[in-house]
């Protein structure tokens, strides 16, 4: 992805290496599993996209991408939860999918509709990643003194990857 | 524009068809999401210009939070259900 998304005539086209194929089809993979640790409650319920939990997930980085809707108000939040969080899930997990489905060209060309799932999901990835490495406003410096071998190096590489991925990809829409 | 002073029928409790206090959708500052990203979001999900939305994301970034939005309570709900659709954070607010 040397030099990320850009801007062609046929739509926003990214080329990918296979190894960076096979990393953004693992991360999306293991997205999908933790939307699946949601509790799915009442199927028939569901289907009115009305789900039953009405607390926030204890998983930080599922809790990241399923925030409250109300701060102060726990009543609230717990409302607002119950009728919007399987809408949510729904669409985080059609979100992936078209990444997953677009995966494999060698050059990956989007139109608008799957140019924003891409920046969506991107943005998902980056959300569970951040929030399991911990990332805050202090900067990157902790993590340039981490060990190269060490998993959590490995995994602030992906997501200083997908962070100016979603870059590139930003700067595609925002240029129309 | 009339300047004649005529008695003026003030609303009372029984006539006031005002909606219910705004309701407020907020914005919080968080470390992950990029700058870029942001101002991308409010330009697509409030139809901002530019300007207006980079001014929104540097009040975020700045001050901590930012009122993006307001008027009727399920209006407010929606606009925090698509903002967390892109992984900002966002909370529904009485505005006092």
């Amino acid at each position: 992805m040397a030099s990320g998304f850009k801007r062609t005539r046929h739509g926003i086209a990214l080329r990918l290496e296979p190894v960076e194929t096979a990393v953004v089809e693992n991360l999306v993979d293991q997205l999908k599993q933790m939307l699946e640790e949601l509790p799915k409650g009442d199927p028939g319920l569901a289907e009115l996209g009305i789900s039953e939990s009405t607390e926030a997930p204890r998983d930080a980085a599922l809790a990241r991408l399923f925030p409250d809707g109300y701060r102060e108000d726990g009543e609230a939040a717990g409302e607002f939860r119950r009728y919007t969080e399987a809408s949510l899930r729904d669409g985080k997990e059609r979100d992936a999918a078209v990444v997953l489905a677009s995966l494999g060209a060698d050059e990956i060309v989007l139109d608008a509709e799957q140019a924003q799932s891409w920046l969506r999901s991107l943005n998902d990835l980056r959300l569970a990643l951040g929030t399991r490495l911990e990332i805050s406003e202090d900067g990157y410096e902790r993590f340039e003194e981490l060990d190269w071998n060490s998993p959590e190096y490995a995994m602030f590489v992906t997501y200083d990857w997908l962070t100016q991925m979603q870059d590139s990809l930003v700067g595609c829409m925002l240029s129309r | 524009m009339s300047t004649a002073p005529v008695e003026l029928d003030q609303p009372t409790s029984e006539t006031d068809v005002r909606p219910d206090l705004p309701w407020l959708t907020i914005v919080w500052n968080d470390p992950i999401n990029l700058m870029s990203y942001v101002t991308y979001v409010f330009q697509a999900v409030f139809g901002f210009g530019k300007e207006k939305a980079e001014r929104l994301m540097m009040d975020v970034h700045k001050k901590g939070r930012a009122v993006v939005a307001s008027g009727a309570r399920e209006e407010m709900e929606r606009h925090v259900e698509v903002l967390h659709s892109y992984g900002l954070w966002a909370t529904v607010k009485k505005d006092d």
